[in-house]
């Protein structure tokens, strides 16, 4: 397991991710295309977290905590885009609702308009 | 150690395949509570990943908000959208879809493999100490520093704060981070999911009869 296995296991996610999101027609399944890239993205910063020093840690000297938890900048990134796609996730599904109710249709071809 | 680095990479492959996998479900599936369905795991094979890259708190975080809440959010939006029956059809753009796709997992991957990576092994030897094994945290104000664990200075004058390794005891120093140096973000991030929350309802109440009456809006503002 080195960073280039696990860079790779992050860009076909995403990859994966891109092509439902253009080839699929259900909003649905557009979002859960999406979550799979966010989740893509992620795999990546924790990777880089794991394999990679920091900035911090390489000229630190002499040497701090603070230097030291730097090498944990990519978790908490993680944990920041996995907040805000949960926030992201709920808002989509309330839009695809709303636009359920008004068009009786949740096909990204009827989504053109966006009038109440 | 070999034996430990074998059952990890086993470990990292069968949860990519995993991941893969469902993924591939997610995106080809017709079906889309099964493809629901196949998310949830693929999200659990991510998590699995972050178990394996030593994020445990990551981990923990991935299963609760993506298995636990996210996966659960879709069931319940096919569960409410009826007409889901008829399954999720492709579009006119599944050539530019697969187009697309190879041309950016191949774009990544040759920048993967075509980067010089640092390696944690450049590191000099007290910080590696200090990421794996532990360290301590000696003195105060401006002349604080860390050294490893056997090496601290003896004296009764010298303050010592002992933590483990953040990679060992990844969850404290991460919740020191968030503390501190991104409290700011971190608020920022409760402020979003509080509108999210609001935002959310506001868009799934009932349809107002006919004419929306003032009361009835008047009440939320975002």
């Amino acid at each position: 397991m080195t960073i280039e296995n696990v860079l790779l296991v992050s860009a076909a996610l995403f990859a994966i991710g891109a092509y439902g999101v253009i080839s699929r027609r259900s909003l649905i399944t557009v979002i859960m295309s999406l979550e799979l890239m966010f989740n893509g993205v992620v795999i990546a910063a924790v990777a880089f977290s794991r394999f990679t020093p920091s900035a911090a840690l390489l000229t630190g000297d002499p040497l701090t905590a603070e230097a030291i938890r730097s090498a944990l900048t990519g978790h908490v990134f993680a944990i920041f885009v996995t907040a805000v796609a949960a926030g992201e996730a709920a808002l989509a599904f309330a839009l695809v609702f709303a636009m359920y109710r008004s068009t009786e249709s949740v096909e990204i071809t009827d989504a053109s308009e966006m009038k109440n | 150690m070999t034996e430990i680095s074998t059952l990890t990479t086993v470990a990292f492959w069968a949860a990519s395949a995993m991941t893969l996998g469902l993924a591939v479900v997610v995106v080809t599936q017709r079906d889309v509570f099964r493809a629901a369905i196949a998310l949830a795991g693929s999200f659990m094979g991510v998590g699995i990943l972050y178990f394996v890259l030593s994020a445990e708190f990551v981990a923990v975080v991935q299963i609760l908000v993506y298995v636990g809440a996210i996966s659960v959010l879709m069931a319940f939006a096919v569960m409410f959208i009826q007409d889901i029956a008829a399954g999720s059809r492709p579009s006119q753009g599944r050539l530019v879809g697969v187009i697309v796709a190879v041309l950016v997992f191949a774009a990544l991957a040759f920048t993967a493999y075509n980067t010089e990576w640092l390696s944690m092994d450049e590191l000099p030897r007290v910080a590696q100490i200090a990421l794996t094994e532990g360290y301590a945290e000696v003195g105060t104000g401006a002349d604080t520093r860390v050294v490893p664990l056997d090496d601290v200075p003896e004296g009764d004058d010298i303050f010592v704060d002992e933590s483990a390794g953040v990679l060992v005891d990844s969850t404290s120093a991460l919740g020191v981070s968030l503390v501190r140096k991104y409290m700011l973000a971190f608020e920022i991030i409760g402020l979003l999911l509080v509108a999210a929350l609001i935002g959310g309802l506001l868009l799934m109440r009932d349809p107002p009869e006919g004419k929306k009456p003032e009361s009835e809006t008047g009440g939320v503002s975002v």
